[in-house]
């Protein structure tokens, strides 16, 4: 159990302190971390794994199985561990990747579906589901008679191990044109993404009939699945764009409760995020279900917006702390809301914005409080977080090209990010950040068991 | 383009690995069932058809030179794109003489100056200079180093034996070839005649797989029939793009007016022809 030993004592009996603040209490909107429970969460998930024959569960300690759920995480948790044999199950009501704990690196893959009727189409989605099965598993790669290509990349070596990796394929407005016949079955809010007043937006950077976001501990585990799915599927798919990300591994030290990870604007990305453990708030605010107005098959989906927003890095970087402090409403190391008197608070305090009417403590504009103004008629508009930092390289001009490989879930798009990006339109902290590319996508529901495949339900409602 | 592809259902678009990785396994593998001898035939029928290229090759060459040594920069506009279908045909063989396909084939971004590069000559230095600055001056000494390089080449390849596995995966690397920088319109981007190199490369595949259809049948006839629908389905595409129907010789459209569904539905056929061809070697025993 090496990698718990840099903290004291076994992390599956580590219970983080997260003191609620007393007003908070009341109002969902306000609650930041809601109480965990990944304990019992985690030892469901020990009994299930042993009736699997034991999925991903290493060793004796207990908190190996817990790393299935994100032991000690959230979902923007900064990500502690690396463990190869960590493993997320693929099968279910809901894919993988969205309320799983953020690893180390993840990527977006756009593709154009070349399949040209819907049996291809279809034999395509069974391709795609029975690699994701695979891969995100884990095992032996086949042999093959050396004067044949090998089936295998072979980057991971003869075994591939799960590594963490959680495979998400969600498909774009463009797949419901006249190609296939699935326009009557559209989920109700999937839309083209069109440009914010503050966009960019590069053609080559923009939409896809699929999206597969591929994330993992490690980037070649990552490249190494989206080379199987490309080797797998000639003729039908064919990447249009991809942007991959990584988030700072945060070892946890002794007694702090767990921190979010830094974006490149050195902030705190993700502490106001909805508790993904909680499954009640998931199922209002992240997975379509029953009450949200789409079709029946789209149940157990959701929504996923990608933006890929550039960072002005040396501009930032010569604004004054305060003014940085300001833009976001939060202090940039601790990550605490401001407090207006000075004193530093915690990442997870929740700032109360009904005593602050006139923005002294956090201006009206920061980008926390424009995003979510905490009020009941707001709560609603709570968006899931998933973001990913990018360095792609240098400009022209010889500045960094780094940014946010933005990604949020949510069961109703419009409500979700379009709201909250309109609320963001002329936010001070445009002046650093610049959207260059994206697009709206839905998450199909998860695939029930290995007879099933990813889009089974769209297709069959589409008939 | 006005004339987006219809989607046709077509079985004959069929794909690779269906249930991948297994399916790959369940492949024959190859035995080496292939005698050796038996290539032997292929093998000089093939090097009969590059020799028959590369004589086209000369004779055309000589035209367009001659047309941009006398100035005439419409004509040579005209033979530049007929001229190069020959080498683009025979490239698995003229890519054995690295230094001639440096020098009669290379791209600008080849090299680190680009077109400024007193290195960079050839087809492509000749196509800025007639596409892009519509002009011959100063172009005599590329003309006639092409010309030089041309005759180099045929002299070579009628003295070069050719090995069976670089005839063989030759139908393999055109279509790389062609899924790398004709798909993208990157290869002929001041004469957007990227068409006619993409049927040259398309050409000289195929003509390596007819060649060698007889023995891979024999080791994998399903093999055999879906490589040839997805050649089929390729010329087909291509097809709808030709100015004259009844005309090769006319040529085809310009590639800007391929549209992006366009570009879609010719990768599609490229990319399964890529992945199978990548076995032909392996089907016939070569290493
Ligand atoms: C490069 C672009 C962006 C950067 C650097 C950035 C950074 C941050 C930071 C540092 C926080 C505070 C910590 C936290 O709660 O996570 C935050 C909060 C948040 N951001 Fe962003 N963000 C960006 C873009 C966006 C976009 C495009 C949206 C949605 C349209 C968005 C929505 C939110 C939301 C909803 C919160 C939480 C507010 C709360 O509940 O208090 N952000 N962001
Ligand atoms: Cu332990």
């Amino acid at each position: 159990m090496s990698q718990f030993d840099r903290h004291s004592g076994c992390p599956f009996h580590r219970r983080t302190d997260r003191s609620q603040p007393a007003l908070a209490q009341s109002d969902a909107s306000t609650s930041a971390h809601p109480e965990r429970r990944r304990f019992l969460k985690g030892a469901g998930l020990t009994g299930l794994g042993l009736g699997l024959g034991g999925i991903g569960l290493g060793g004796t300690c207990p908190a190996r199985a817990l790393a299935a759920t994100g032991h000690g995480q959230d979902v923007t948790s900064a990500p502690q561990e690396q463990d190869s044999q960590l493993r997320y199950p693929f099968y279910g009501h809901h894919q993988q990747g969205i309320v799983t704990p953020r690893p180390a690196t993840g990527m977006l893959v756009a593709f154009d579906v070349l399949a040209r009727d819907r049996d291809d189409l279809e034999r395509l989605l069974k391709i795609l589901t029975e690699r994701m099965a695979f891969l995100t598993q884990g095992g032996s790669i086949p042999e093959r008679n050396p004067l044949f290509p090998p089936p295998d990349s072979g980057i991971l070596g003869p075994v591939v191990a799960p590594d963490g990796l959680t495979m998400t394929l969600a498909v774009g407005d463009s797949l419901f044109d006249q190609r296939f016949g699935l326009a009557g079955a559209r989920p109700k809010r999937l839309q083209r993404m069109e440009g914010f007043p503050n966009d960019a937006l590069d053609a080559a950077r923009c939409h896809g009939d699929l999206a597969l976001q591929i994330c993992a501990n490690t980037l070649d585990t990552g490249y190494h699945a989206l080379r199987d799915i490309i080797k797998n599927t000639p003729g039908l798919l064919m990447v249009r764009w991809k942007q991959e990300g990584t988030v700072p591994l945060l070892p946890p030290a002794p007694g702090d409760s767990d921190g979010s990870a830094r974006n490149f604007l050195g902030f705190r990305d993700g502490s106001a995020n909805p508790d993904g453990d909680d499954d009640a708030l998931m199922d209002e605010l992240v997975w379509v279900g029953g009450d949200h107005d789409e079709p029946a098959w789209a149940r157990g989906g959701s929504y996923l917006a990608a933006r890929i927003i550039r960072n002005f890095v040396e501009r930032w970087d010569r604004t004054p702390l305060q003014e940085q402090e300001m833009i976001f409403g939060r202090r940039k190391m601790s990550g605490a809301p401001l407090s207006g008197d000075g004193t530093e608070g915690k990442e997870q305090d929740v700032p109360d914005y009904r005593r602050d009417p006139e923005g002294e403590i956090t201006p009206l504009d920061a980008h926390i409080r424009l995003a979510n103004p905490r009020t009941p008629a707001t709560e609603k508009n709570r968006i899931l977080r998933r973001p990913f930092n990018y360095s792609n390289g240098v400009e022209a001009n010889g500045q960094l090209d780094m940014g946010l490989l933005f990604l949020c879930f949510q069961a109703d798009l419009e409500a979700g990010f379009i709201t909250v990006q309109h609320r963001l339109d002329g936010e001070p902290l445009e002046e650093y950040i610049k959207p260059v590319g994206g697009g709206y996508f839905f998450v199909l529901p998860g695939a029930r068991d290995a007879n099933d495949f990813l889009g089974s339900g769209l297709l069959a409602a589409s008939a | 383009m006005k004339r987006t592809r219809q989607w046709i259902a077509t079985g004959a678009f069929a794909l690779l690995p269906l249930a991948p990785i297994t399916a790959l396994l369940a492949a024959p593998a190859a035995q080496a069932a292939v005698a050796p001898e038996a290539l032997v035939g292929p093998v000089a029928d093939y090097k009969l058809y590059v020799l028959d290229n590369l004589e086209q090759l000369v004779s055309h060459t000589r035209d367009f030179t001659a047309a941009i040594e006398a100035g005439d920069v419409e004509k040579a506009q005209a033979l530049y794109a007929p001229t190069r279908v020959y080498y683009e045909r025979i490239e698995p063989i003229a890519e054995l003489f690295a230094d001639l396909d440096a020098s009669i084939d290379a791209r600008e971004d080849d090299y680190e100056k680009g077109v400024e590069d007193p290195d960079f000559t050839g087809f492509h230095r000749l196509e800025y200079a007639l596409f892009h600055d519509h002009s011959t001056d100063g172009m005599e000494k590329y003309a006639q180093g092409l010309m030089d390089d041309v005759n180099d080449l045929d002299s070579r390849v009628q003295g070069l034996t050719f090995p069976p596995e670089t005839v063989v995966g030759g139908a393999a690397a055109l279509m790389e070839e062609v899924a790398a920088t004709k798909v993208s319109g990157e290869e002929d981007r001041y004469s957007r005649t990227d068409l006619w190199d993409f049927q040259g490369n398309v050409d000289g595949a195929r003509e390596i797989f007819e060649l060698f259809k007889p023995l891979a049948a024999q080791e994998d006839p399903d093999f055999v029939e879906r490589v040839q629908a997805n050649f089929d389905d390729v010329e087909e595409t291509l097809a709808d793009y030709r100015l004259d129907a009844d005309d090769p010789s006319a040529g085809f459209e310009s590639y800007d007016e391929v549209s992006d569904a366009d570009r879609r539905a010719l990768t599609g056929p490229v990319t399964v022809l890529a992945e199978d061809l990548s076995t032909l070697r392996g089907l016939l025993g070569l290493n």
